[in-house]
C-alpha cells in the first residue's frame, strides 16, 4: 500500500520559512568557507597557536605512523600473455631422468622447484638419491658461469665457436687425435653427437673414465665371462648376501637401486610372511651397509683379498694359497660359507674392490654359488661405469708425446680427481687446444683453453641408457639461465650440423629407440623412459682362473700391508667432488659420523688412544708419497691399524659454498694391476693442533634406554611381538585436558627400523620441499643445524660378556674392547605429533596447537621465540632461526641472493629470525591432497598424498596416512606388532609409530 | 604502634649518643643533601660502565638475533633463564621484609626496609629485562597480555606458564613499586620541607601534598598494612610460578613437585644475601652503622642460614626423590648433575649453598661482618649456579641421547649478565643519590622504644632488674657500634 506521509525536520521546514528555503538550495547547511582560505588573503593569514599545533600533532602523527613501518617493495609481475600450460599456484610434473634414474621434476610457474622419483618407472621407480633430491638446487647456483669463455675472458658463442673450429680444421689436417674425455656417457644421443662429430672429424676418439673406478669390476667379467661389462645385481633374490667392502647400500654402483631390492627381503612385509636375508659384511672402515648388516667382521684392506680366497676355499672346498690368517675373519668365513652353501642360488657375494684379481675371485664364488642368471645379471647390464683406467692412462700418454691436438673434457674434472694432477697438467700444456663443457671454471677448466659451459639436465634435451634395455628421457623443464648450451649442441655445431637438440633427440628417438615400440614420442615424454624388457638371463660359463687371481691377490696385498692401512671412499652426499657446491649436500650429516662440512681420517679409537689423540685431534696420513693433515673422527667399528678417507673433498674451484671445504683425498690413490685403487701402506702421526669438526650427534650410545627397540630374527619368528615392550595397550592413561576427536582425517606415520638404511636423502628432500636453511660449518659447530628430520644413529659395542651402550659402562671396559665389533641402528626422527603434545601446553601465545587432524601445527608469524616449547620437547625436534638466515651475510652459502632464492617452495614460506619451526608433516601436501579430492569430489585415497621424506625413501621405511582409514597402509602397518611408540611412557602419545630394528644374527 | 618500653632483653635496634628526631633526618638525608664523595662516583661510573656493557650486549642481540648467545637445538635457555631467575629471586627478600616482617611486627625491618625495596625493584627491572631479551622477537614482546586485538581471534595461552609468569611479575614489580612509593611519601615531604629552589618543587611533587597531619599518617598506617596483605601472598606466588615454568614441564630434573616451596626459600636465601652484600657497604659508607645496626647483621644471617638449610634439604630430597622413583630418565638427570660434564658447576652449587650458610651457626661468624659480607657473595654465587644447573643441566642431556649437547656461552651472554649486575647498580646507587636509603619515619619510631639510648636511659632510672641489664650489657658486646663506654654506662645509676 502506498503512502503519501510526509516527514518534516522542523516547523521550518512545515511552514517554509524564507529563511529555510534559502538554506536548503545548498548542499551545506552554511556555506564552507572555501573561498576565504584560498584567497590570497586566507593563505597570507598568520597561523593561529592552535592550528599550528594542530597541524603539528597531526604532521608529526602522521609522519611517525609513515615511518613505523618501511614496506618493502615486492613486484607480482602478472603473465601478459599467460603460458598455456602455467596456472598460477598449480605445479607442473615433467618426466625426465637424473644419473640414470628417472624421475619427474616439479615447476611451479615456470621454474623447477623439487625432483620425485617417477612412481610408474622401471627399476628405480621408489626412492631417490640424496643427490637427486639436491639436483634441483645446482640449477641456481651463481657460482656457475654465465657465458662462454675464452683464455679466461667472457667471449660470445659464435666466436668460441669460430675458434674451436679453428682448431678442429687445424688439428684434423694435421692428423693429431681430437679426444672427447668423459665420465661414464650411456645417453644415446650423446654418443649420437659425439658419433656424429667423430664424423666430421676421423681423428676424434672418446675417452671414458670415471674418478672412482670400476674397470677392475669390467676387466674382470672379460677375464671371466668374456663380457666386458658391470652386470646388474638383483639383491631382492638373494637370501644370504656377503659384501667384502662393497658399499653396495650407498656408492658402490647403484646404491640406490641396491637398496629398493635390499629393503624387500628385510621391511616388514618380509618379516610378515617370516622372511628376512642375512647379510654379512666385511670391510676396513664402517659403511653405511656395514651399519645395516647382520654380522659385520673388521678386516685391514690387506685381508679383503685374503678373506675371499678363505671364503673361496671354504665354499668349493679348494684349497688355494693366501687365506686369511685373521680369527675374526676365519670365523666370521667359515659360518658365512655355510649360510652361502646352504642357500646356493639364492646367496650372493660382492666386493668393493676395483682390483681385477679379487673381483674374477669374486665371480668364481658367485659361480659356485650359482648366483649368475638369476642374482647376477650379466645380459641386463648396468651402463651406469664403463670408465677405463687404462684408456686414460693412454690419453695422457698420447697427449704427452704431443699427438693430441684438441681435448674436449666433459664432466670430467681430471686435474682435481685424477691422482696426478701433475701429470694431467702436464699433458694438457703439450695439446695445443682444450676445452672443457664444464658448468664452472672448475680445476681443470680453468687451466684449459676455453670453457663452453654446458647446461644443466633441467635445461636440455638427453636421454639416458642406464641399462641394456632401459632408455630414459631427459627433457628441458626451463630456458637456459645462463648464455650456456648443452655439450652435445656445441658438438653438432662444430660439426656442421645445425639440427637443434630437440629435434636431434626426437629423430633419434623415433628412428632408433621407438623402432618397433606402440610407444611414440609424445608418449615418452609423458611416461619418462621406454622398456625393451628384460632379456632372458643366463649362467654364462667362468672361464677365469681362480687359482692365479689368489696368487697376484696374495702379492698385491702384501705391498700395502703397513702398520697403517689407508682406505679412500666415496662419501654418499658429495660423491666424487660433483656436488661439492650443493650445500645442502655439504649440510648432510655422514650417515656414519654424522659430519658435515669435512672429510676426516676415521681411526679406530683404540688407534687414536694409541696415537696420543684427545678430542678434536689431527694426524697426519701419509700414503704414496703423498701427506694430508686432516682431522680424526673415532670411529667405533673401524678396523684396527686402518685409516678411511673420503674423496670429493678439498675442492678449489667449485663455488662458494664448496671451495676448501675438507681435504682432497684422490692424490692418496694409485694404479695397482692396471686399475686405479684407493687402498695403499699409510703412516699416520698426531699432528698439533686441535680441528673441531662439524657433528650433528656427538653421543653416540642410547644409553640403554628403550628408546631403540632391538630383537633378533630367531625371536621375532617365535613371538612377532618381541621386545617390542608396548606400554599403551596394558597401561591406564590419563588425560588432564578434553578429548577432542578427530572425525575427519588423522594422521600418522609409521617408520620401519629395519628399512631405514639411515641414507639421510630423506633429510635432503624434507630440506628441498620445505625451504629449511642451510646454515654452514660453524652453525652445526654450535648445534644449530636446521633439519626438521634427522637420523640418529646409535652404536652397541659388544663386550666380552654382553653388549654396550652405556657411555660409562664401555669406558669401564675400555681396555679389553677392540672397538671393531659393534652393531649399530638408524632412527629417522621429526616431529612425533603428539596427541599430548608437550610444547603445546607451553607456548604462551598459542603459536603451537594441535589440529583436528591430529598434527601439531606450527603459526610461524605467531611465534615470538620464547623457546620453552623446544625445551619442553623430548625429542629435541624443533628448530629455531638462531638469525635471519636468508639475508644474513654471515650466511652466504647459497640462498644470500634472489637467483637462488628461486627454488624456494613457494607453498612454503621462508622462516625469519627469532621463530620457531619444525616438521609440519608436510601440511601443504596434505592441503593439496585435499583440495584436489574436493575439486575432483571424491574423498581423499590412501596414498594420493605422499611425504616429501617418505617419497624420497627407497627403502619405503617411512608410512604415511590416515589412522582413521583402517584399511590405510599405515594403519595396516601400525597394527603390525614391531610397532612401538618413542617414550610413549611419558604419555605424550606421540603420533608416529616405530617398528623394532631385528636383526637376523648367527647366534641366535 | 612502637611507641611503648621495650624490654630490655631485647637487643637495640638502634645505637649512639644524643641521637634525636632531627639527628636523624640530618644522618639519614646526609648523602641526597649534599655533593656525593668520591666513593660514591667511583662506585657510579663503575655501575655505568657496567650498564653501558649491558646496553651493548643487548643492542648486538636486538640487531642479530638470538644466536648471538651460546644457546643451542638442545639448550634453548641458559644464562638468560638463568640470570632472570636469579634476578628474581633476589627480589624477593624486598617484600618479604617490607610486607610479611611488617605484618609480624616484627619492627628491626624498619632500619632495612627502604633499600630492600629499592633492591627488590631494581632486581625484578632486571629480570624483565631478560623476559623481553631473550625472546626470538622482542617486539612482539605485548603478546604475552591478553589485549584485545585485531589480529583475529588470538588470545594467549592460559596453560602456560609463561603467562602466569608474566601476570606474576607484572603484578609483583606493581605492587613492590606501589608499597615502596608509599613508604617514601613521608620522607620524601621531610626532603622537600628541608629543599629549596628546584629541589624543592620536584619532591614538592613527588610527595603527593604530603602534609604530615595525623589524618594523613592514620591513612598511611592503613595503606601500608593493606598492601603488606597484599603483597604477603605474592612472597609466596612469585617464585612460586617462576618455579612452575619448570615443574610443569617433562624434562627430567625439571618435572619436579617439589620445585615451588623449593624455589621460595632459595630466593628468600638469595635475597637476603643481596641485601647483606648491599647493607654491609651502606652502613659503613653512609656512616649508617647506628641504625643497621649488628642485630640487623646477625638476624639476616640467622634467616640466611635457615633458608639454606632448607634448600639443602630440598636438594637433597630431589636426589632421593629421584633415586625413588626408578626412572632411568630421572635418575640419569641427577647423576648427570653430579657426575657429568657440569659437575663442577652442581658441586659449587652445593658448596656455597649447603655448606657456606652453615657457617652461620657460629656466633663469632655470624657477627662478624668481613666475613658476612663475603659469605652473602658466596650465597649468591650459589645461587646463581644453582639455576644454571637446573636449568642447563637438565636441558643437555634429556631423552634422546642423539641430541645430548653441550652449552657454551659467548662474550654476549657474559656481557648481558654483567651488564645487568652494572644496571642495578646503577639504579641502586642514582636511588641513594636522591632518596633516603634509610626509611626516616619508621626509623624514628624506633628511637623512643628500641634503641640503646633509650634503654640506657630507662637502665639508669633503674627500671630494670641488675641481671637483666648485666644480659643486656653481655648482647651488646658483638655490636660493633657500641663503645665499652657505653655498654658500662648502662650500670650507672642516675
Amino acid at each position: 500500500m502506498d503512502s503519501n506521509k510526509k516527514y518534516w525536520k522542523g516547523l521550518e521546514e512545515l511552514n517554509q520559512t524564507p529563511a529555510f528555503v534559502e538554506g536548503s538550495k545548498g548542499e551545506f547547511a552554511e556555506s564552507i568557507p572555501v573561498e576565504d582560505v584560498l584567497n590570497e588573503a586566507g593563505l597570507s593569514t598568520k597561523t593561529p597557536r592552535r592550528d599550528f599545533l594542530k597541524a603539528l600533532g597531526f604532521g608529526l602523527g602522521a609522519v611517525s605512523l609513515a615511518a613505523c613501518n618501511r614496506t618493502p617493495v615486492h613486484k607480482a609481475v602478472p603473465y601478459l600473455i599467460k603460458p598455456e600450460e602455467v596456472t598460477p599456484g598449480i605445479p607442473n610434473y615433467y618426466t625426465s631422468t637424473f644419473n640414470g634414474q628417472s624421475i619427474l621434476v616439479k615447476t611451479r610457474e615456470g621454474r623447477p622447484i623439487n625432483v620425485e622419483p617417477n612412481p610408474n618407472a622401471i627399476g628405480l621407480n621408489q626412492g631417490l638419491d640424496s643427490t637427486t633430491a639436491a639436483s634441483v638446487l645446482d640449477l641456481y647456483d651463481e657460482s656457475k658461469l654465465k657465458q662462454a669463455q675464452l683464455k679466461g675472458q667472457d667471449v660470445e658463442w659464435s666466436k668460441l665457436d669460430g675458434e674451436v673450429v679453428k682448431a678442429l680444421t687445424a688439428a684434423a689436417s694435421s692428423g693429431k687425435q681430437i679426444t672427447i674425455v668423459s665420465n661414464t656417457v650411456n645417453s644415446p644421443s650423446t654418443l649420437a653427437a659425439i658419433a656424429a662429430f667423430a664424423t666430421k672429424f676421423p681423428t676424434a676418439n672418446h675417452v671414458q673414465y670415471d674418478a672412482v673406478s670400476y674397470s677392475g669390476i669390467i676387466e674382470a667379467n672379460k677375464a671371466s665371462f668374456g663380457k666386458a661389462v658391470v652386470p646388474s645385481y638383483n639383491f631382492d633374490k638373494a637370501n644370504v648376501i656377503v659384501s667384502v667392502a662393497a658399499d653396495f647400500l650407498g656408492t658402490w654402483l647403484a646404491g640406490e637401486e641396491h637398496t629398493q631390492q635390499y629393503a624387500k627381503n628385510r621391511d616388514y612385509k618380509s618379516l610378515k610372511n617370516g622372511k628376512m636375508s642375512r647379510h654379512v659384511q666385511f670391510e676396513s672402515g664402517l659403511s653405511m651397509t656395514g651399519t645395516n648388516a647382520d654380522a659385520r667382521i673388521a678386516i685391514k684392506p690387506s685381508e679383503e683379498g685374503a678373506t675371499l680366497v678363505a671364503l673361496y676355499n671354504a665354499i668349493t672346498g679348494q684349497t688355494l694359497a693366501g687365506a686369511t690368517a685373521n680369527k675374526k675373519a676365519q670365523k666370521g668365513v667359515a659360518l658365512a660359507a655355510k649360510e652361502l652353501v646352504n642357500s646356493k642360488g639364492a646367496a650372493l657375494v660382492v666386493a668393493g674392490s676395483n682390483d681385477v684379481n679379487v673381483q674374477v675371485l669374486v665371480n668364481a664364488i658367485n659361480v659356485a654359488l650359482g648366483a649368475y642368471g638369476t642374482i647376477i645379471d650379466l645380459d641386463n647390464y648396468s651402463k651406469q661405469y664403463q670408465g677405463s683406467d687404462s684408456s686414460f692412462q693412454a690419453f695422457l700418454a698420447a697427449a704427452k708425446g704431443g699427438q693430441v691436438g684438441v681435448a674436449f673434457f666433459l664432466n670430467s674434472n681430471p686435474v682435481y680427481d685424477y691422482f696426478k694432477a701433475d701429470d694431467v697438467k702436464a699433458a694438457l700444456k703439450q695439446i695445443p687446444f682444450t676445452l672443457s663443457f664444464a658448468q664452472r671454471a672448475d680445476e681443470t677448466a680453468s687451466e684449459l683453453t676455453a670453457i663452453a659451459p654446458a647446461s644443466t639436465f633441467l635445461e636440455s634435451w638427453g636421454d639416458a641408457n642406464p641399462k641394456e634395455g632401459l632408455y630414459s628421457i631427459v627433457q628441458p623443464t626451463i630456458n637456459p639461465v645462463f648464455q650456456t648450451r648443452q655439450a652435445e649442441q656445441s658438438l653438432l655445431t662444430w660439426a656442421g650440423n645445425t639440427t637443434d637438440m630437440y629435434n636431434f633427440v626426437k629423430n633419434l628417438w623415433s628412428t632408433q629407440i621407438l623402432a618397433g615400440s606402440t610407444k611414440n614420442w609424445d608418449a615418452v615424454l609423458q611416461t619418462g623412459f621406454e622398456y625393451k624388457g628384460a632379456k632372458a638371463a643366463t649362467a654364462p660359463a667362468f672361464t677365469g682362473n681362480a687359482a692365479a687371481a689368489a696368487t697376484a691377490i696374495e702379492a698385491s696385498s702384501k705391498a700395502i700391508t703397513g702398520e697403517f692401512e689407508l682406505k679412500l671412499y666415496e662419501p654418499s652426499a658429495l660423491r666424487d667432488g660433483r656436488y661439492a657446491n650443493n650445500a645442502y649436500l655439504q649440510e648432510l650429516p655422514d650417515p656414519v659420523s654424522k659430519v658435515t662440512w669435512d672429510n676426516y681420517a676415521a681411526l679406530n679409537p683404540k688407534d687414536a688412544e694409541k696415537l696420543g689423540l684427545g678430542e678434536d685431534g689431527k694426524v697426519t696420513v701419509k700414503a704414496n708419497g703423498v701427506e694430508l693433515e686432516l682431522p680424526v673422527v673415532q670411529q667405533p667399528g673401524q678396523a684396527q691399524g686402518t685409516v678411511s678417507v673420503a674423496v670429493g673433498y678439498g675442492r678449489t674451484k667449485v663455488g662458494k659454498a664448496g671451495n676448501e671445504v675438507g681435504k682432497n683425498a684422490f692424490p692418496f690413490a694409485s694404479i695397482i694391476n692396471g686399475t686405479v685403487q684407493g687402498v695403499a701402506k699409510a703412516t699416520v702421526a698426531k699432528a698439533s693442533g686441535t680441528y673441531q669438526l662439524a657433528q650433528t650427534q656427538t653421543h653416540h650410545t642410547i644409553e640403554g634406554r628403550n628408546v631403540i627397540r632391538e630383537t633378533t630374527f630367531a625371536k621375532y619368528l617365535k613371538d612377532p611381538n618381541s621386545e617390542a615392550g608396548r606400554f599403551t595397550d596394558n597401561h591406564k592413561t590419563y588425560d588432564l585436558w578434553n578429548k577432542y576427536e578427530q572425525p575427519g582425517h588423522k594422521w600418522v606415520m609409521a617408520i620401519d627400523l629395519n628399512a631405514c638404511t639411515g641414507c639421510g636423502a630423506c633429510i635432503v628432500a624434507c630440506n628441498v620441499e620445505n625451504n629449511i636453511p642451510v646454515v654452514g660449518r660453524d652453525e652445526v659447530r654450535r648445534r644449530r643445524e636446521m633439519h626438521w628430520l634427522r637420523i640418529d644413529r646409535y652404536y652397541t659395542i659388544e663386550g666380552k660378556d654382553q653388549d654396550l651402550t652405556k657411555e660409562k659402562e664401555i669406558a669401564k671396559a675400555s681396555a679389553e674392547l677392540d672397538f671393531e665389533d659393534i652393531t649399530v641402528v638408524h632412527q629417522p626422527m621429526l616431529c612425533q605429533h603428539c596427541g599430548h603434545a608437550p610444547c603445546e601446553t607451553v607456548c604462551p601465545v598459542l603459536a603451537t596447537v594441535h589440529s583436528s587432524e591430529g598434527l601439531n601445527h606450527m603459526a610461524y608469524n605467531r611465534c615470538f621465540g620464547t623457546r620453552y616449547c623446544a625445551n619442553n620437547c623430548p625429542f629435541k625436534v624443533r628448530r629455531f632461526n638462531w638469525f635471519a638466515y636468508w639475508n644474513d651475510s654471515r650466511f652466504d652459502n647459497y640462498l644470500n641472493n634472489e637467483f637462488t632464492q628461486l627454488v624456494l617452495n613457494p607453498d612454503v614460506v621462508t622462516r625469519s629470525r627469532g621463530v620457531m619451526e619444525k616438521c609440519s608433516m608436510c601440511i601443504q601436501r596434505i592441503q593439496g591432497g585435499k583440495l584436489k579430492a574436493k575439486i575432483e569430489n571424491r574423498k581423499v585415497k590412501d596414498g594420493d598424498i605422499q611425504m616429501a621424506c617418505q617419497q624420497a625413501c627407497s627403502a619405503n621405511a617411512i608410512i604415511f596416512g590416515d589412522a582413521n582409514d583402517p584399511e590405510s597402509e599405515v594403519s595396516k602397518a601400525l597394527r603390525n606388532e614391531r610397532v612401538y611408540y618413542v617414550l610413549e611412557e611419558i604419555n605424550v602419545q606421540p603420533g608416529i609409530g616405530y617398528m623394532t630394528k631385528v636383526r637376523n644374527t648367527f647366534e641366535a | 604502634m612502637s611507641s611503648h618500653n621495650e624490654s630490655i632483653l631485647r637487643e637495640p635496634l638502634m645505637t649512639g649518643k644524643d641521637i634525636t628526631y632531627a639527628k636523624i633526618t640530618d644522618d639519614i638525608l646526609l648523602p641526597v643533601e649534599n655533593k656525593p664523595n668520591k666513593a660514591w662516583w667511583i662506585g657510579f661510573t663503575v655501575a655505568v660502565l657496567g650498564a653501558l656493557l649491558w646496553v651493548v650486549s643487548v643492542s648486538y642481540t636486538f640487531w642479530t638475533g638470538i644466536g648471538a648467545w651460546g644457546l643451542n637445538k638442545t639448550v634453548g635457555w641458559a644464562w638468560d633463564i638463568t640470570d632472570f631467575v636469579w634476578w628474581v629471586g633476589i627480589g624477593h627478600a624486598g617484600t618479604l621484609i617490607s610486607a610479611v616482617l611488617l605484618i609480624f611486627r616484627q619492627n628491626w625491618r624498619n632500619s632495612i626496609n627502604r633499600s630492600a625495596e629499592a633492591m627488590t625493584i631494581f632486581a625484578v627491572i632486571c629480570a624483565a629485562t631478560y623476559v623481553v631479551a631473550h625472546m626470538g622477537r622482542p617486539w612482539l614482546a605485548y603478546w604475552i597480555f591478553p589485549l584485545p586485538n585485531q589480529f583475529g581471534s588470538l588470545w594467549v595461552n592460559f596453560n602456560s606458564p609463561l603467562v602466569w609468569d608474566a601476570f606474576a611479575i607484572s603484578t609483583y614489580f606493581t605492587v613492590s613499586l606501589v608499597f615502596w612509593y608509599c613508604g617514601l611519601l613521608p620522607d620524601i615531604a621531610t626532603i622537600r620541607d628541608r629543599a629549596t629552589g628546584l629541589k624543592q618543587k620536584i619532591y614538592s611533587v613527588l610527595s603527593f601534598g604530603w602534609n604530615g597531619s595525623v589524618k594523613t599518617w592514620q591513612r598511611f598506617e592503613i595503606v601500608s598494612l593493606i598492601l603488606a596483605g597484599i603483597s604477603t601472598p605474592l612472597v609466596l606466588s612469585v617464585h612460586t610460578i617462576v618455579s612452575m615454568d619448570f615443574a610443569t614441564s617433562v624434562i627430567p630434573g625439571w618435572h619436579t613437585t617439589i620445585f615451588p616451596p623449593y624455589f621460595v626459600a632459595g630466593a628468600i636465601f638469595s635475597g637476603f644475601a643481596m641485601v647483606q652484600t648491599l647493607l654491609l657497604i651502606l652502613r659503613k659508607v653512609m656512616n649508617f652503622e647506628n641504625y643497621i645496626t649488628m642485630f640487623h647483621i646477625e638476624s639476616m644471617n640467622i634467616i640466611i642460614m635457615t633458608t639454606g638449610s632448607i634448600v639443602g634439604v630440598a636438594y637433597l630430597t630431589e636426589l632421593f626423590i629421584a633415586m625413588y622413583s626408578r626412572s632411568e630418565y630421572e635418575m640419569y638427570a641427577f647423576e648427570n648433575r653430579m657426575l657429568g660434564p657440569y659437575a663442577w658447576a652442581y658441586w659449587s652449587m652445593m658448596t656455597c649453598n649447603v655448606i657456606s650458610p652453615q657457617l652461620f651457626w657460629f656466633k663469632k661468624i655470624r657477627t662478624s661482618i668481613p666475613i658476612s659480607w663475603i659469605l652473602s657473595i658466596v650465597v649468591n654465587i650459589g645461587m646463581w649456579f644453582e639455576r644454571f644447573v637446573i636449568i642447563v643441566t637438565s636441558l643437555h642431556r634429556d631423552y634422546l641421547p642423539s641430541s645430548w649437547a653441550m652449552f657454551y656461552p659467548t662474550w654476549t651472554d657474559v656481557g648481558i649478565f654483567v651488564g645487568s649486575i652494572g644496571l642495578f647498580f646503577t639504579l641502586f646507587l642514582l636511588f641513594l643519590r636522591f632518596l633516603p636509603g634509610i626509611a626516616i619515619a619508621e626509623v624514628k619510631l624506633l628511637l623512643k622504644s628500641s634503641s640503646l639510648q633509650h634503654k640506657t636511659k630507662l637502665a639508669q632510672e633503674g627500671a630494670f632488674p641488675a641481671e637483666q641489664v648485666e644480659y643486656f650489657q653481655e648482647s651488646l658486646e658483638k655490636y660493633d657500634s657500641v663503645t665499652e663506654e657505653e655498654i658500662k654506662e648502662l650500670s650507672v645509676r642516675k
